[in-house]
């Protein structure tokens, strides 16, 4: 059987607009530190050592599980069974933002050591960049939260029909965006040195 | 979409422990770029649903990642010739 292949991505067309503009900010800021990086190695080297990877390794998995979870989201608001689509697919968001608001925890954590150390935008290079990225991205989080907190009451409600899922398809681009995101980030902030 | 989700978090673990470890060389850091590749062109094309789309609009995020990866790895390449 040849499966035709959709000629618009999922979602309504203005996330994939943001999706462009945030990746090229993020890819900017991204590379900028690793150009910033070759001009003082043994700095940014020896200021990674002050992070802790177990922080940055506890969030990736969040993230990943929680898109994944977001992923189920929308298959099950696919199923016909009107009732059991829209209670399935709720009980996914519940656990995405659940896995989320763990995220938040975990970086205010990590940012409360952070300032506790004494550390802050001007601390060095690596630092600047450190929490640049790192806030920046924290926001992200936020605000994706706020959005599959929408869609999760918009679900309860039974609000998404097969046939109409594309609100819920644009909210999960952005989460899952704020996933690929920290993909990059949290190998290159974390890991490699 | 399960065996998408295992991938990632094996990718994650094994970038995790060579970082733990302190394991990474010049060699390794090559290693993770292509695996950070892996796991981001899963997210996009599996996740994000755009291996069910048309190449122009499946084809913007990978290359993105493809090239911030790349100018990372040659800045990281100029830092090792520096050392």
């Amino acid at each position: 059987m040849i499966q035709t292949k959709r000629a618009l991505p999922r979602g309504d067309f203005a996330i994939w607009i943001i999706v462009y503009v945030e990746l090229i900010t993020f890819g900017i800021l991204f590379v900028g530190y690793a150009f910033a990086r070759s001009g003082d190695v043994a700095l940014f080297n020896e200021s990674q050592l002050l992070l802790d990877q177990r922080f940055g390794f506890a969030n990736t998995l969040l993230l990943i599980t929680s898109s994944f979870f977001v992923v189920k989201a929308i298959q099950s608001l696919q199923l016909k069974e009107h009732k059991k689509a829209s209670k399935l697919a709720s009980r996914w968001l519940i656990g995405a933002m659940t896995l989320g608001g763990f995220f938040i925890i975990d970086k205010i954590i990590e940012f409360a050591g952070k300032v506790e150390e004494g550390i802050n935008l001007s601390t060095n290079t690596f630092f600047m960049f450190y929490i640049i990225l790192t806030v920046f991205h924290f926001m992200h989080v936020l605000l994706g939260l706020v959005i599959l907190f929408n869609i999760q009451q918009k679900a309860k409600k039974g609000g998404y029909t097969a046939d109409d899922i594309s609100g819920a398809e644009t909210g999960a681009i952005y989460w899952h965006l704020v996933d690929l995101l920290w993909i990059v980030l949290f190998p290159l902030i974390y890991i490699i040195r | 979409m399960i065996k998408i989700w295992i991938t990632l978090l094996l990718l994650t673990i094994f970038a995790f422990v060579l970082g733990y470890l302190k394991l990474i060389n010049f060699t390794l850091v090559a290693v993770l770029l292509v695996s950070t590749f892996i796991k981001g062109h899963l997210v996009i094309e599996y996740f994000m649903g755009l291996k069910d789309v048309t190449w122009k609009y499946r084809i913007i995020p990978s290359l993105w990642l493809f090239i911030v990866l790349s100018l990372i790895a040659i800045a990281y390449y100029k830092a090792s010739l520096l050392k």
